[in-house]
């Protein structure tokens, strides 16, 4: 793809005008307005960064440096399901290298590589704010799946292959749940 | 007066200030690595802690409360503060780590925290030497790790530009180099990529650090993530000399350091003056150092035939060219002075030639419009020109050369490369007896019958007038033929050459020059032709400009030194092409 070929449609580019009416500066804009451009392209692979660069007016250093921060923004093309397996501290300690090792064995790819048929990418990620259902991962920055056990991962690759995707779980965490039931008798 | 208390000192401060600058100014010490004085203070190497707090004053009297014991009762911070992002204000109180023990606890678990994933390579790194890493974990850091796990592994030798090369592994994220390309040179160039241990900085994919003004992040890298890729491995910065100089490559004169080893210049890095440069200077100027060294026009050379020049004795050039003076009238000569020599050398070539009966020297500026930013790089490319005009040389363009050359017998040119920038032709010279006095090889010398190599800027004190009007001086930093820095007290001497011996293999008699500063040169010839002449040193030359000439009044080279230059009572003209 080549850059000349990049370009926001009117709609997109009156869509990133009304983000950029919300914020003091362009460059608070940037997080918004790369969203507009992954959900139309897929990624931001350094061509698409530019873009919205150009587009904001920001220097490209700036937007690259944000891109390249956030695991959610994808700056490779990746498979139909990201799989954002979070390694970090808590899910460390409850076995998340487990449930990584065991998807990477499943899949036969690495974290960070997408399987041949363009299905899956499995990243390593750091805490997704799901530390109370540790072990957990992310399913293409949407639904989480927590409490992960092995066969919990198999049952989720196999709805996925069939395309069906979890459902939302609404949690608990095991300290509050004694109350809950309180308060739903 | 609002007043801090420091270590359990006293100490009145008007206006705002951050503690770590107050207590650097006081002479005093704190560690600290993302802190620049020039670049907004992001706080984010966490390296400059101090405890801190405020004494507690009673509202309504205004008195402070005392505890029992009558000491006045101090309400601390719940944490240790930055001393960089940290406010002084009325009666507060910091103690640093010289008093508090949490201070310095704070300090060696952040440099603990730090070198986790360093490399520790010092042995190897261009920094070490000068590394505020290395240096303050001498001083404040733990003596060992406690972190056995592999360390993170990230790019290294990444060519960031033409100039810079990264070793990612190496760098702290303190985000000066990124503040710098923000703040300072405004090309917005680098960026911090990824996050957590595994960030570092970076330039858009689409892009090159290009940056002029580049290697000024080199300097104020506090590790050696970023090196010059022209200096890398080139020498260990405890070996070299560093001498004050000032950049002759364009009008502003930067105020620059040579470092030099074994009588080559290495290194050019830029010295604090914030009259003139603050803490920066071009990449342009530091590529200088190479001009310094190579190509240099050693030794005197004649014509023998058309094209071939051959070296020749001193004794040989002196006479030739003596006997060139005594076969012409003054008004036969062209005398050509320039803006890319010294004050000194100008004064002393146009006052030997005044002196035969010849009048006022020439010279032309030499100014490319449109090259000069509002920065540091100025469309004048050569550092006197003002020094030229305060001598009262005769300014002219570039056609007023090229008729005193036509209507001449001889031309005699200072240090200027006249053919090289397009003023002459080397046809233009062709059929007239030419004599360069030149510091290097160029089509000026090439196409003149005599060449007198004569010091540079390295090797000789001399002062230089800038852009705007301020006289500023250097130093003698690289060893000649007939200098020796054990005997000239106005050089500095570095471990090596201390140490070293002619029979080291370190040591190589081809990096001095054979040269002559261009005032003893002409001592020489004036005894020769029985002219009274006699310039012991410039500084001789600078006594007796600053008796004649009134913008100098009162000015030495001592001034320049305590002073970091003098601004001249010249009016400020516009360096335009005349
Ligand atoms: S490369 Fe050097 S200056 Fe830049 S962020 Fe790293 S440590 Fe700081
Ligand atoms: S550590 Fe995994 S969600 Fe917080
Ligand atoms: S110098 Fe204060 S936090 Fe870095």
């Amino acid at each position: 793809m080549t850059e000349q070929e990049l370009a926001f449609t009117q709609d997109e580019l009156d869509e990133i005008e009304r983000i950029k009416a919300k914020f003091p500066t362009n460059k608070a804009a940037t997080l918004r307005v790369l969203w507009v451009a992954q959900e139309k392209y897929g990624h931001v692979k350094p061509e698409v960064q530019n873009l919205v660069a150009d587009t904001l007016d920001l220097p490209r250093s700036h937007v690259h440096g944000v891109a390249s921060f956030y695991t959610q923004y994808y700056k490779e093309e990746t498979g139909t399901y990201v799989l954002d397996v979070c390694t970090c501290l808590s899910c460390q300690v409850c076995g998340g290298y487990d449930i990584l090792h065991h998807l990477e064995d499943e899949l036969g790819i690495k974290a960070g590589e997408t399987t041949e048929d363009g299905m899956f990418t499995i990243q390593e990620v750091e805490c997704l704010g799901a530390c109370g259902y540790a072990p957990m991962l992310q399913v293409t920055n949407g639904v989480y799946a927590n409490n992960l056990t092995k066969e919990k991962v198999d049952k989720l690759i196999e709805n996925l292959r069939k395309g069906k995707k979890p459902e939302f779980e609404s949690m608990v965490m095991r300290q509050n749940e004694k109350r809950k039931k309180e308060l739903s008798q | 007066m609002p007043e801090v208390f420091i270590d359990n000192e006293r100490y009145e401060f008007e206006g705002d200030y951050m503690a770590l600058q107050f207590i650097l100014d006081l002479g005093k010490e704190v560690p600290f690595f993302c802190y620049h004085p020039s670049m907004s203070i992001p706080a984010n190497c966490r390296q400059c802690m101090v405890k801190a707090g405020q004494y507690i004053k009673d509202e309504e009297t205004g008195e402070y409360e005392l505890d029992e014991n009558g000491e006045r009762k101090i309400r601390w911070f719940p944490k240790m503060q930055t001393s960089c992002a940290l406010k002084l204000s009325d009666g507060m109180v910091i103690q640093t780590q010289e008093t508090s023990e949490e201070a310095e606890r704070a300090q060696k678990d952040t440099l603990e925290f730090l070198l986790i994933n360093h490399p520790l390579d010092c042995p190897i790194c261009d920094q070490a030497g000068e590394c505020p890493l290395q240096i303050q974990t001498y001083k404040y850091g733990p003596e060992g790790s406690r972190f056995e796990v592999k360390k993170v592994h990230k790019p290294k030798r990444v060519q960031l530009g033409p100039r810079v090369t990264l070793d990612a592994e190496r760098c702290i994220n303190c985000t000066r180099c990124v503040r710098f390309a923000e703040e300072i040179s405004e090309t917005n160039q680098l960026t911090i990529v990824s996050r957590g241990d595994k960030n570092y900085p970076m330039t858009a994919p689409s892009e090159t650090f290009d940056d002029p003004y580049s290697l000024n992040t080199v300097d104020i890298c506090p590790v050696g993530a970023l090196t010059s890729t022209d200096f890398r491995f080139k020498a260990r910065v405890w070996e070299m000399n560093q001498t004050p100089s000032i950049d002759i490559t364009n009008g502003k004169g930067c105020n620059i350091d040579l470092w030099t080893r074994d009588n080559e210049v290495l290194r050019i890095t830029p010295r604090h003056n914030p009259e003139v440069n603050d803490y920066w200077m071009p990449d342009e100027g530091r590529e200088a150092f190479e001009q310094f060294n190579k190509n240099r026009v050693s030794r005197p050379s004649i014509t023998l035939d058309e094209n071939n020049q051959s070296n020749t004795s001193w004794n040989n050039a002196v006479e030739t060219f003596a006997e060139i003076l005594e076969a012409h009238d003054p008004d036969q000569l062209a005398v050509f002075g320039t803006p890319h020599a010294s004050v000194e050398e100008n004064y002393a070539f146009n006052k030997f030639f005044n002196l035969l009966g010849a009048s006022n020297a020439r010279f032309t500026p030499h100014i490319i419009p449109g090259y000069g930013d509002d920065f540091l790089i100025t469309d004048d490319q050569a550092p006197n020109t003002n020094g030229c005009r305060l001598i009262n040389l005769e300014e002219t363009d570039d056609t007023g050369i090229q008729s005193a050359v036509t209507s001449a017998k001889v031309v005699i040119i200072l240090s200027d490369d006249l053919v090289g920038r397009g003023v002459l032709s080397a046809d233009d010279l062709a059929d007239r007896y030419t004599i360069s006095l030149a510091t290097n090889q160029s089509d000026t010398t090439e196409a003149s019958d005599l060449v007198i190599p004569i010091t540079c800027v390295a090797e000789h004190a001399a002062s230089y007038v800038n852009i705007d009007g301020r006289i500023q001086r250097s130093f003698p930093a690289k060893e000649t033929k007939y200098t020796n820095r054990r005997l000239n007290l106005e050089m500095s001497e570095g471990r090596l050459d201390r140490y070293g011996t002619n029979f080291d293999n370190w040591v190589n008699e081809e990096h001095k020059i054979d040269c002559l500063p261009v005032w003893e040169f002409l001592n020489h010839l004036g005894e020769r032709i029985g002219l009274e002449f006699q310039y012991d040193h410039s500084r001789a030359i600078f006594d007796e400009m600053s008796d004649r000439i009134d913008p100098l009044k009162g000015i030495s080279y001592e001034r320049m030194d305590e002073e970091l230059g003098v601004q001249l009572p010249i009016e400020q003209q516009e360096v335009t092409q005349a």
